[in-house]
């Protein structure tokens, strides 16, 4: 049984009964939930817990594989178990979920700023998990959350926000972002200022229109929703009979 | 957070400062970084602060031309890194100023010659011997920006006033907060006031919008910037055109006096035919 939880540092990929499952049967497992939704994790890099298993090397690179192949990047594995923690680091992982800030943030790697920890998300389901963030989210920067994802702030040109859940933005949003990546079709967007460059709900894709330069769009809250597999954009005043 | 310096701290000119490294970075090449660099430099030391200017574009080194100090080269920051020389011997002092001193990059290797520890190491150093060290980043995001912004306590982030510039801004400012960098400011280049009126360039709300960053200063676009910079005589030696003033203004403010923010206006055709006090 593999969960996929937001944590402080980025996604954390839960092995739960890993002691008791051979460790190719896990591997295949997360192969086919990352082919699965693709563009969830794509360029993300993951931490793996996997309880008490006892890993060797070469089965740590079985995953490693497994993530390069879909662009995803292994940093760090904990473990209950003390083989598994030494074989972890002797491949130059981390072990545990505290870094300092340098080590996480290289140019190449864009800082997964998921902040707030939070225990067990039911992705994108009622009452889920979400991740609550108060600032602008700027270009480059990656917001990565199984649950749901609310910033107050604004979202910048070049930022990209993707979420298992909804999205709202208290805020202009300009980046690009993705609800229900994780495969929710229900999932919606919804902005103050609603001027992405590009949104994606579930499977669909939308592309605005690029605005004429200057060219300033109208503020008024608007959400972005799934109907018949298309993305539409509504007023928020009628969220009422479009959310039905 | 910490209390922004543009609401001044220093009120006695002779109180010695504690150090501070100060990074000038952009994203963008040439925007104006290393004027700006060997000019608020000046500036600051003639204020009688304690300053050396870092160049840490190894391999494509400038700063020593625009401050025309490029003869006197004999010892650079690799040498140093790599024991070659003190680091006493690798400073270039400028006579233009009681203490200002120039510690130039390399011409012949490139960015990986130092590492961003290395540089810490370097300020450590300098933070003994001076008030002020200012590191001229080169452009990009890559080894070169990260080696000069690891040892930085201010950032000072200079853009010009078009949508390019803005949106690199807006991706190093994130880069400097995600490490852990607070102070923030940011420099707004080659302002011109007609054209901003215009709408052919951004205005200073515009950035403000996408940026969310205080600014120290803006600087108007001057035609003696190109003839000094060539002439190795930065503008602010002697200069008393727009721009000189307004980096004067920004070193005013960093060494912790209050000088209120103008933002230039363009001048009607009344002021432009009586000159701009009527």
């Amino acid at each position: 049984m593999i969960a996929i939880k937001g944590y402080r540092h980025g996604l954390l990929i839960v092995f739960n009964d890993a002691a008791q499952t051979p460790w190719f049967a896990h591997l295949r497992e997360l192969e086919a939930k990352l082919d699965a939704t693709p563009h969830f994790f794509r360029g993300s890099s993951v931490a793996f817990d996997v309880k008490d298993a006892t890993l060797d090397e070469e089965d740590l690179r079985r995953a490693i594989d497994v993530l390069r192949t879909r662009e995803i990047k292994l940093w760090a594995v904990i473990s209950q178990n003390a083989e598994t923690c030494a074989r972890v680091r002797s491949l130059g992982l981390a072990d545990r979920l505290t870094t300092t800030v340098a080590a996480r943030c290289t140019p190449e790697q864009p800082a997964h700023l998921s902040e707030g920890a939070r225990n067990s998300p039911s992705p994108s389901g009622e009452g889920g998990d979400g991740l609550f963030v108060r600032r602008r989210i700027r270009s480059g920067q990656i917001l990565r959350h199984p649950g749901h994802i609310v910033i107050m702030g604004d979202v910048n040109p070049g930022a990209q926000i993707i979420a298992g859940g909804d999205i709202i933005v208290w805020g202009r949003l300009n980046g690009a972002v993705h609800a229900g990546a994780l495969g929710n079709p229900k999932a919606v967007v919804c902005a103050l200022e609603m001027s992405p460059t590009c949104v994606r709900i579930a499977e669909a894709v939308y592309i605005p229109r690029t605005l004429e330069r200057g060219q300033r769009k109208k503020r008024a809250a608007q959400i972005a929703l799934l109907k018949e597999q298309e993305i539409i954009f509504a007023p928020w005043d009628v969220l009422t009979h479009t959310l039905k | 957070m910490l209390p922004s310096i543009l609401n001044g701290h220093a009120m006695n000119e002779h109180t010695p400062l504690e150090a501070q490294v100060i990074t000038v970075t952009s994203g963008k090449g040439g925007v104006g970084k290393t004027t700006l660099t060997a000019n608020v430099g000046i500036a600051l030391a003639q204020l009688g602060r304690k300053v050396v200017v870092v160049d840490s574009d190894i391999g494509l080194r400038n700063l020593d031309l625009v401050m025309g100090l490029e003869h006197r080269i004999v010892y650079d920051i690799v040498d140093y890194v790599e024991g070659r020389c003190r680091l006493r011997q690798a400073l270039i002092r400028d006579k233009r100023a009681a203490e200002l001193f120039l510690l130039p990059a390399a011409q012949t290797r490139d960015k990986t010659a130092v590492t961003p520890q290395q540089m810490i190491q370097v300020c450590d150093e300098l933070r003994k011997e001076f008030e002020f060290i200012l590191i001229d980043s080169p452009a990009g995001i890559e080894q070169g920006f990260q080696n000069a912004l690891a040892p930085a306590d201010l950032v000072l982030v200079v853009i010009n006033p078009e949508v390019s510039s803005v949106r690199d801004a807006d991706r190093v400012i994130g880069l400097a907060e995600s490490q852990g960098k607070t102070q923030i400011y940011l420099v707004i280049n080659r302002v011109v006031p007609a054209r901003v009126k215009r709408q052919e360039m951004l205005s200073v709300e515009d950035i403000k919008e996408v940026l969310s960053t205080e600014i120290i200063g803006i600087v108007p676009e001057d035609d003696a910037i190109l003839s000094a910079s060539n002439r190795g005589m930065p503008v602010v030696c002697n200069g008393k055109g727009p721009a000189a003033l307004a980096y004067r203004d920004i070193a005013r403010r960093l060494s912790g006096e209050h000088v209120p923010l103008e933002i230039p206006q363009a001048l009607g055709w009344w002021q432009r035919l009586f000159g701009k006090a009527s």
